[in-house]
């Protein structure tokens, strides 16, 4: 097969479309900048969602559990050894992605005779100082979005994931409506939901369907929120020790949102 | 080849999940080798080799938690190295290591022993029990004895935290080879140990209150106190340096986290408090 390019890029093709289909019914996850740091956002049935990398480094992600779990144990594994034979400061969430994991996705992706990862991942790293956050969006064949600030495009404070690429435009075009930096945490967690519920809905619309209004996002958000636990994490500026990772709890999440 | 920050391929790829950082050093090779039995270095030409060791340090429980201290001295041989060591280092946001013996290796065990405990919440997504972390500089001091044949790298820790269970302070010590022991009062090691010990097991017994009753200002005090006297007679330990302003390193945990005494305060309340 490797002879002939044609069936290569077929295959390819094929293993794509497969992919996508695979991660299609995954539900959303929200990652935005606000006040006092980052926060991550989800509403799940199964299993935790979101996770902590390293000291300002979270992320969210959807797929197959078990690649999931190697890539997040990759990641960590990877945060920590440099952490250690360096400093925690030369972590960085760029180069963890740009150097070592998204090559890696790349060649599980294109060696067809080997399995790939069914996973798209967002991480999210708190700036240090006064330097911006950094949200990445990380695809099962190595490919990396970030939220911009150079090469001509507009920073954005966000970054969201879901099992469908319109499902992600309409949740970014949401996201786009408010400007949500300066926030409190309450707040932020209720543009989180709303944003994630406008995700949810698209999952089951067609791709070209327009943006549901705010009154079906509530109700939609008010019945998932009854048969779903909520999953929410913060990166925090004035943490007291240099990991800023801090979860939610449950009920602190429900009572802001409700 | 997957290129990345330290170029070998990470063990979560290749054997699974790791939940031990210290094998995670090894696969990467980060991990300290000790010297081949046999290679002993005792003489740098003429002169015998003295690694550099840091003494004294101690720990008691005191009514809102446990005091941790060390006095600021490293020492190799005769020569003083260092007069600012800081011998009592934050692991976690309620455990506090100290150390005697030989800097570089009770400084690395600290980093491995705080990225142990971040690495293994990260990974099994749940804290780390106290009996995990006890056990986890347990292993590395047994990791050690390598460089402690060799004469090299001798570390003898005092392990403190705050059982968030049990809502009580912890103290534990350790000998060279890694067995631990849990103190009921008070406990201290170092060159400068045999006096500290005689002035806690002193205070703890006849004084007006034993040291669990101490309130946080009468324990820094003793504190300095102590190591003040182990400085009178062993010259490896500093003590309290008036003239430099060098004081010890006095650190509390109590229910609500770590505190660090400032130097002013320390001063302070050691100069109000002297017999002339």
């Amino acid at each position: 097969m490797h002879e002939e390019p044609f069936r290569w890029v077929e295959a390819i093709a094929n293993r794509r479309e497969y992919i996508e289909d695979q991660l299609a019914p995954g539900s959303p996850i929200v990652a935005l900048g606000f006040r006092d740091g980052v926060l991550l956002f989800t509403l799940s049935r199964e299993r935790q969602k979101i996770f902590e990398i390293y000291d300002r480094i979270g992320l969210g992600g959807i797929g197959h559990p078990g690649d999931l779990e190697r890539l997040r144990l990759t990641a960590i594994e990877l945060a920590s050894t440099e952490g250690f034979a360096r400093s925690a400061d030369d972590v960085a969430l760029r180069r963890l992605a740009n150097y070592s994991l998204s090559p890696a996705l790349k060649a599980a992706f294109e060696q067809i005779y080997g399995p790939p990862f069914l996973a798209r991942l967002l991480f999210a790293e708190l700036g240090r100082g006064d330097a911006p956050n950094l949200f990445l969006r990380l695809d099962y064949d190595g490919s990396i979005r970030t939220n911009g600030g150079g090469f001509g495009r507009a920073f954005e404070d966000f970054g969201v994931i879901a099992g469908k690429q319109h499902a992600i435009a309409q949740m970014e075009a949401a996201m786009r409506e408010h400007a949500h930096s300066a926030l409190n945490l309450a707040d932020a967690l209720r543009l989180a939901a709303r944003t994630w519920s406008t995700g949810h809905l698209a999952l089951s619309a067609d791709s070209d369907a327009a943006a549901p209004d705010a009154s079906r996002v509530a109700a939609h958000l008010r019945e998932h929120l009854a048969n779903a636990s909520v999953e929410a994490a913060v990166l925090e500026k004035d943490a007291p020790l240099p990991a800023t990772y801090r979860a939610l709890a449950e009920d602190e999440v429900r009572s802001a949102i409700t | 080849m997957i290129p990345h920050f330290s170029t070998q391929i990470p063990a979560a790829l290749t054997v699974g999940a790791p939940t031990d950082f210290a094998a995670v050093l090894r696969h990467h090779g980060l991990a300290p080798q000790p010297p081949e039995i046999g290679s002993r270095q005792s003489q740098i030409g003429d002169q015998p080799f003295a690694p550099t060791h840091a003494t004294t340090i101690l720990a008691f429980k005191f009514a809102d938690g446990v005091l941790v201290a060390g006095d600021r001295r490293a020492t190799a041989g005769n020569t003083i190295m260092y007069d600012r060591a800081d011998k009592v280092l934050e692991i976690d946001r309620h455990s506090l290591m100290a150390i005697a013996g030989v800097p570089a290796t009770a400084w690395e065990m600290a980093r491995v022993l705080e990225h142990s405990f971040h690495f293994f919440r990260r990974t099994q997504l749940a804290e780390m029990s106290l009996e995990g972390k006890v056990r986890a500089l347990s292993k590395l001091l047994r990791d050690n004895l390598g460089f402690v044949l060799q004469g090299v790298g001798v570390v003898v820790p005092i392990f403190a935290t705050f059982d968030a269970a049990a809502k009580i302070p912890r103290v534990y010590f350790y000998d060279p080879m890694g067995a631990q022991f849990e103190a009921a009062d008070f406990a201290a090691t170092g060159s400068g140990s045999p006096a500290v010990r005689a002035v806690l097991h002193y205070e703890n017994s006849y004084a007006r209150k034993p040291l669990r009753k101490l309130k946080g200002s009468e324990a820094v005090l003793l504190a300095l106190r102590a190591l003040d006297t182990a400085a009178e007679s062993d010259s490896a330990t500093g003590g309290v340096d008036r003239h430099a302003r060098v004081f010890p390193i006095v650190k509390m945990i109590t229910a609500r986290g770590i505190e660090t005494l400032p130097d002013a305060k320390l001063a302070k309340l050691y100069k109000a408090n002297l017999a002339n």
